[in-house]
């Protein structure tokens, strides 16, 4: 405006030329339609930039689905599927595609954090890294000092530098380190090791017969393990599901049993005890204990069952006889999340026992072993602290305790009691045990014996509210990882790298960086001194080009054997074959085979609380605006006679009440769950203000489930929780 | 060659995930609250006991035949793409009057809270230029939906058609043939709304659209008036203003 004209800014201008020719109908006029695209070229659109593609995997669950990032302008606009990523079948659920609104959510965490009020208070101030790693470094060599390494406990979530973490506990000394994994399959990997050797992956595409119990995987995504369902389903294969709630999965299986909960040991020993009369079982010659198992299952009849189950005896021999018909090519679905019943691991053993019986492992349309990737895992040295306790905290608190994973809840057991010997700080990276272990208020409790608590993530997570320093992680999506190994079922066995599609936001940093940054000022930086290339090349030695194959495809495929892996070699159990009779747990005072123990009964009034998820939530991790559209706040479903006794309606605002917490949330009546059960999904009730979209919106299974785990393994037990639900006015 | 785009759907095989209504919003930035596509889901009758079924339904905007939208547009606005068979939007003749919103049976149209204009599904016409499938397409996890060129009988789509029974979800009287198809059967299918014409829009289309032309040619003048202006006072100034507001 330097000669004091007022010039129409073109903006201006088309508002005003596109308003005048917007008043005009049929758009004839020969001068309108000449004017118009010249207009629309000179700038009503601005220049939107190049798209560009990057290749990298999803972060938003476990499974690590094949991801294509477009980005423009340095922003990253979308995410779609790697269309050549067999393990996700070249799909992105709702929550890969909401990744967008991870990266790009106001509520990450910005700068480093310490707290300046009480835990939980909320009272932060911003410090710099310099200053937060200095303290960090500082305040776990002092918990060293006075009580050994293992004075720390180590919680790495699920993330492709996980492994660091890992590492890092490793060498700073510490064997008390635990994961999710109790929290979720550890029944499930007990059970299957303990008769098969390994964990198998289930070739669910060449399937012909599935029984689905304790799990729902249509909703609860498992590449590809989901998609082959659906496929495995057009191709004629039969799927059974049973489950107290009629799931996504439920709505598509061929048939649907409303099992009562707890009692799904019942319908599966009913199982064996017909297919073992039937006598199509080929091969008691590869397992162990079989003469033992027919006696002991001589008693549990699908009479007997019904009477337990609620599943009628007729369906139940006729599933029998179907499946052995199908045999080998079945199989009982052996599930993911089992942290359900204090015996969990026995009712999965049952199933297991159930796959050795259709003899399908190692088989087509069965369970498959562990095919080679061939990515390695480089040596590092872990050194030795004399002063170090015998072994980790919660040792011998149960039979089949994993040494590496161990329990988080005995883990807490041990923090609060102090014994056998005391645990005064925590490394938490990606975890979020306050919105997901059973009983929060116990878990609020152990921090009162906690002097150093440190998280690293990406957002304030309910855990996170209660640490002494917040470090702020990197996302997915801004990273350079190193090369994560990973088998799909029989369609692959894969690797792939990620490398940064946009630069850290904020202040955030890789993980790596920060395990780097603190060893050097604990003494031990020699022991992450390398970068992320160097250690991609030690994984990949001996793969030839497998690097550079990542980089072209954004994934690697390894064509190893995916049948008959064994092939006549020795199972990993202790008799070297199928194990029936598991002679571990007659040692350990186990049930060498499934003993069926009937759950207690909710009694008049109250019900039994059975959580879960939605395909569009992983876990806790709810705080994405795209997700909260479809579920604002969860709810507590409830059958409408149930509903109906205690008079209330949908929509209500009830509390839930059990012996560790209670919690309020609405109720959504619901036809299709058993009358005595309820049901929530998990992410919820958020104590943590940055978690903007959750914070006190429904109600947390952490707050109301009680502190209940499997008797053999320390994997919770979140479905035995018996609670009292009651309108709030 | 003319192109006639539709859409076949194994609606047995959704799992009503969300995924498409994600990927759908991520790439057209839409507001909360609002989409472009859906999932509609049957209420299961629990007395079938055991044999109990759900079936999930996703649909978006059919890109009907008969686009009864289009023919609700008083200002030209809407129109269905003789190249392609996609039913668009030209925003800048938008009066915003709403009459495709009420017009559409299938509620396929909201009008976007900010713009002001209506807003549906263009079969991602950005990433079809890109070689791209349509967003929804491309990441359904099961694969439920497909997208083609019926018009080229090599495409998926005209091959499902050719060989597979197929329904669609009509409207009376007034039937919008849409190009939506469903593979065997699908529920529910009685959803769809009426098609309705505010009263004003026939006396407007008959009787007013002739005056309109002549506003047109009038506002054209204007246009014309303007850009003379801009050229000719094209100075330094007005351009550091434009990248000031473009910025």
């Amino acid at each position: 405006m330097q000669d004091g004209k007022t010039p129409i800014s073109r903006r201006r201008f088309l508002q005003t030329s596109m308003a005048a020719a917007a008043v005009g109908a049929g758009l004839q006029s020969p001068l309108v339609k000449g004017l118009v695209p010249r207009v629309q070229a000179a700038g009503s659109r601005p220049d939107q930039g190049e798209i560009t593609s990057h290749f990298t995997a999803c972060d938003m669950c476990f499974n690590r689905c094949g991801m294509i990032a477009r980005k423009q302008n340095g922003v990253i606009k979308k995410l779609d599927p790697n269309p050549k990523c067999l393990k996700s079948r070249g799909m992105i659920c709702a929550r890969g595609n909401a990744a967008v609104k991870h990266i790009y959510n106001p509520d990450r965490l910005k700068y480093p954090l310490m707290r300046k009020g009480k835990r939980g208070e909320g009272n932060w101030e911003r410090v710099s890294w310099e200053e937060a790693l200095d303290y960090t470094a500082e305040q776990l060599m002092d918990i060293a000092e006075k009580h050994t390494r293992c004075g720390v406990m180590f919680t790495p979530g699920v993330d492709s530098q996980a492994r660091f973490v890992q590492q890092f506990a490793d060498v700073f000394g510490s064997y008390n380190i635990t994961n999710h994994e109790s929290l979720c399959l550890l029944s499930r990997n007990r059970a299957y090791l303990d008769t098969f050797g390994e964990v198998p992956y289930p070739d669910v595409l060449h399937s012909r017969y599935i029984i689905i119990a304790g799990a729902n995987p249509l909703e609860a995504f498992i590449t590809p393990d989901t998609t082959d369902l659906i496929e495995a389903k057009k191709n004629g294969c039969r799927i059974v599901v049973l489950d107290p709630r009629f799931t996504r999965t439920a709505a598509l299986a061929h048939e649907w049993h409303q099992i009562r909960p707890g009692t799904d040991m019942a319908f599966f020993l009913a199982l064996c005890h017909v297919i073992v009369k039937g006598e199509r079982f080929c091969c008691p010659d590869k397992t162990f204990g079989y003469d033992k198992f027919v006696e002991h299952v001589a008693k549990y009849t699908p009479e007997w069952a019904e009477k337990e189950c609620g599943i009628p005896a007729r369906d139940i021999s006729r599933i029998a006889h179907e499946i052995t018909e199908a045999a080998p090519r079945a199989m009982v679905y052996p599930g993911r999340r089992t942290s359900d019943y204090e015996d969990s691991t026995q009712i999965r053993r049952a199933m297991a026992i159930t796959n050795v019986l259709l003899d399908n492992w190692d088989r087509p349309g069965g369970l498959l072993a562990s095919r080679e990737v061939g990515v390695r895992s480089p040596f590092y040295h872990i050194p030795w602290y004399d002063d170090n306790p015998f072994d980790r905290v919660e040792a011998g608190k149960a039979s089949g305790l994993f040494d590496d994973i161990g329990s988080f809840q005995l883990m807490r057991e041990a923090v609060i009691s102090g014994e056998p010997y005391p645990i005064r700080g925590w490394f938490s990276f990606k975890t979020n045990f306050m919105q997901t272990a059973p009983d929060r208020q116990k878990t609020i409790r152990m921090l009162d014996n906690i002097d150093f608590f440190v998280n690293i993530d990406i957002f304030m997570s309910d855990t996170a509210w209660f640490a002494d320093v917040v470090l702020p992680g990197n996302s997915f999506l801004e990273r350079k990882d190193p090369v994560h190994p990973l088998q799909g079922s029989s369609a692959c066995a894969c690797a792939f790298i990620r490398d940064p599609v946009v630069e850290d936001m904020f202040e955030s940093r890789p993980p790596f960086w920060i395990l780097q940054e603190l060893s050097k000022r604990m003494g031990f930086g020699e022991s992450f001194d390398f970068t992320i290339e160097e250690y991609r090349k030690k994984q990949v030695e001996g793969l030839d080009g497998a690097l550079e194959i990542m980089h072209r495809d954004g994934i690697y495929f390894n064509p190893s054997k995916v049948y008959g892996i064994y092939a006549g070699s020795p199972l990993k159990t202790l008799s070297g074959v199928k194990e029936i009779y598991n002679q571990r747990y007659e040692r350990s005072g186990d049930d060498p085979m499934p003993v069926y123990r009937r759950p207690s009964n909710p009694p008049e009034g109250q019900f039994r609380l059975v959580v879960g998820r939605t395909a569009f939530f992983t876990q806790s991790r709810t705080n994405n605006e795209l997700l909260t559209e479809f579920m604002e706040e969860n709810t507590l479903h409830m059958h409408p006679e149930s509903a109906e006794r205690l008079g209330l309606k949908n929509n209500d605002l009830v509390e839930v009440a059990s012996r560790a917490g209670k919690d309020r949330l609405r109720l959504e009546i619901d036809e299709g769950i058993e009358k005595r059960t309820v049901y929530m999904a998990t992410g919820f009730g958020s104590l943590s203000p940055q978690m903007s979209l959750v914070y006190k919106k429904g109600a947390s299974i952490a707050e109301i489930l009680e502190d209940t785990h499997d008797e053999i393994t320390g994997n919770a037990a979140m479905h035995e929780t018996l609670v009292s639900v009651r309108k709030v006015s | 060659m003319k192109k006639k785009y539709a859409m076949v759907v194994d609606s047995s095989v959704c799992i009503d995930c969300k995924a498409c209504m994600v990927s759908c919003k991520v790439q057209h930035s839409l507001p909360r609250g609002h989409w472009r596509n859906w999932i509609k889901e049957m209420r299961p009758d629990f007395s079938l006991g055991k044999y109990t079924y759900g079936h999930f339904q996703p649909g978006n905007c059919m890109h009907c035949e008969n686009p009864t939208c289009v023919h609700a547009c008083p200002s030209g606005a809407t129109y269905k793409d003789e190249e392609t068979g996609i039913v668009q939007i030209n925003e800048d003749f938008c009066i915003g009057c709403g009459n495709c919103i009420v017009a559409c049976p299938y509620f396929a149209r909201y009008r976007h809270p900010v713009r002001r204009v209506p807003d549906k599904c263009d079969y991602c016409q950005d990433r079809l230029a890109m070689g791209l499938q349509p967003a929804c397409v491309d990441t359904c996890p099961t694969k439920a939906r497909v997208f083609g060129d019926l018009n080229d009988p090599e495409s998926e789509a005209a091959f499902l058609l050719r060989t597979r029974d197929t329904v669609k979800i009509t409207t009376s009287p007034e039937d919008t043939k849409p190009n939506m198809y469903y593979l065997a059967s699908t529920e529910p299918m009685d959803w769809p709304g009426e098609v309705k014409y505010p009263a004003a829009h026939s006396t407007m289309t008959g009787l007013v659209n002739p005056l309109f032309k002549i506003a047109v040619g009038l506002s054209g003048l204007a246009v014309a008036a303007m850009l003379i202006r801009q050229i000719f006072s094209g100075s330094q100034s007005s351009e550091q203003e434009e990248k000031k507001e473009e910025a």
